[in-house]
């Protein structure tokens, strides 16, 4: 049952006639097609979601956000793009050059291997892990070591103090955000993040059975993806620009690309675990590939909203107060959302 | 998928190998100490990578998890708060 890209573009490839037996190489072009493909989407929504804010931003503000490049300044994340291209590419004097350079490369490429696992609608999945969501943790945590050689091979006093915030910050989140992401897999009884969106069809929307679990997931979602209430790192009063103050050019779009993208995978994760992922309601006469994979797309661009809100109407807090809610209080709660969970699982009422 | 074809996988598993011995020796001979952690931090990835072509896929992802989400940023951490004497 779960179909994978792969056996979609295998099965298209059948009806047209073409068609191979052991041949080790159309296997690997096809490989390398969903990969583009994947890097593609991810680049698109990146630049989506730039525009959006700055659109809900404005609006927020009372202002319009861009207008003059394209239709309500759709066209405004290509100029943009554009404009970093063509940036001088500036390595400070005192900098560990090799570090200097790899650390976007180790902020950005997990930001896009957590997509392999991920069902963006039913037959939509690059590959169906049997350990999905425990791949996901462990590949989002190799991240903050790019960000803390980023903040030290700079060699500058703000990008390190901004990494060491960055990164106290995401370590002490992940913890409670993995003690809930427990509870959603005790009550599948899987791993295989396909599995968890089949699950929430057969019962409800995990937001209805771990309301708990469901805000502390939130709330450290928020401070994963370090968006405003907990954007510490990057908070422009005190650093100029947190870890990547000295980055410029291209490999500064490798952070800001990075960034989105885990915007756009933690989102993707919060409505595949608890928001029914691509499940919803099917109109006749589409198809269901397109039909999903568009309900999957709405999902995620309402909690990308909700980010956005966030940001445009609360005030950032202290680094003393985030890191001791984040050990004091989320941690706490997320082990007693985990052990309601278990005596419900246990007792059969789940 | 396409591990399974035992030429490719074979390859793949030296290219890994290689990847691992070389991280592992320059664990021991980088001069920078943040270096020695970066490339310990390459060796763990080289290892866990190693154990997917071994289809431990679980066991891979706590490798992953637990040394170079928690290990490395741990040492790396502590390489940043100590003081240190001279400038490399």
């Amino acid at each position: 049952m779960t179909q994978t890209i792969y056996d979609n573009i295998v099965y298209l490839l059948s009806l047209v006639g073409i068609s191979f037996g052991d041949s080790i190489v159309p296997k690997i072009i096809i490989v390398l097609f969903i990969a583009i493909l994947i890097l593609v989407e991810v680049s698109l929504m990146v630049m989506f979601f730039t525009w959006m804010e700055r659109k809900v931003l404005g609006h927020i503000q009372v202002r319009r956000g861009p207008m003059i490049t394209g239709p309500h300044g759709l066209l405004q994340p290509i100029v943009d793009g554009i404009k970093l291209l063509t940036k001088e590419d500036i390595t400070p004097k005192r900098a560990d050059k090799w570090l200097y350079f790899i650390a976007p490369l180790i902020v950005f490429v997990p930001s896009i291997l957590v997509f392999i696992p991920m069902p963006f609608g039913q037959g939509a999945i690059v590959s169906d892990l049997p350990v999905g969501i425990l791949y996901i943790m462990a590949i989002s945590a190799i991240s903050p070591v790019g960000v803390l050689i980023a903040g030290w091979a700079s060699d500058n006093k703000y990008a390190l103090l901004g990494s060491l915030r960055a990164v106290a910050q995401d370590i002490s989140y992940e913890i409670p955000m993995v003690l809930t992401v427990i509870g959603v897999v005790l009550i599948t009884g899987s791993l295989s993040m396909q599995d968890i969106v089949l699950a929430q069809g057969e019962k409800t929307w995990f937001v209805f059975l771990q309301p708990l679990g469901f805000i502390i997931f939130l709330i450290a979602a928020i401070a994963e993806m370090s968006r405003i209430p907990f954007d510490l790192h990057e908070s422009e009063s005190e650093f100029v620009a947190g870890f990547f103050t000295e980055y410029s050019g291209m490999k500064f779009a490798f952070f800001f690309l990075a960034e989105y993208a885990h915007l756009f995978g933690i989102s993707a994760i919060m409505a595949t675990l608890y928001f029914g992922g691509w499940q919803g309601p099917l109109i006749p006469g589409i198809p269901v590939v397109i039909m999903s994979v568009g309900w999957f797309t709405i999902k995620v661009l309402a909690i990308v909203f909700f980010t956005i809100w966030l940001r445009g109407t609360v005030p950032r807090v202290r680094v003393d107060q985030i890191l001791s809610i984040g050990w004091k209080v989320m941690i706490p709660l997320a082990l007693l959302n985990l052990f309601i969970t278990g005596l419900l699982v246990a007792g059969g009422v789940l | 998928m396409l591990l399974t074809n035992p030429d490719l996988g074979l390859f793949v598993f030296i290219i890994i190998g290689a990847a691992a011995v070389f991280c592992s020796l320059m664990v021991v001979h980088a001069k920078n100490i943040v270096h020695s952690a970066v490339y310990l931090a390459g060796l763990m990835i080289a290892l866990a990578a190693m154990y997917v072509t071994l289809n431990a896929e679980f066991v891979a992802s706590i490798q992953v998890l637990v040394y170079v989400g928690a290990v490395v940023t741990l040492i790396l951490f502590a390489i940043m708060l100590t003081r240190r004497s001279e400038v490399p």
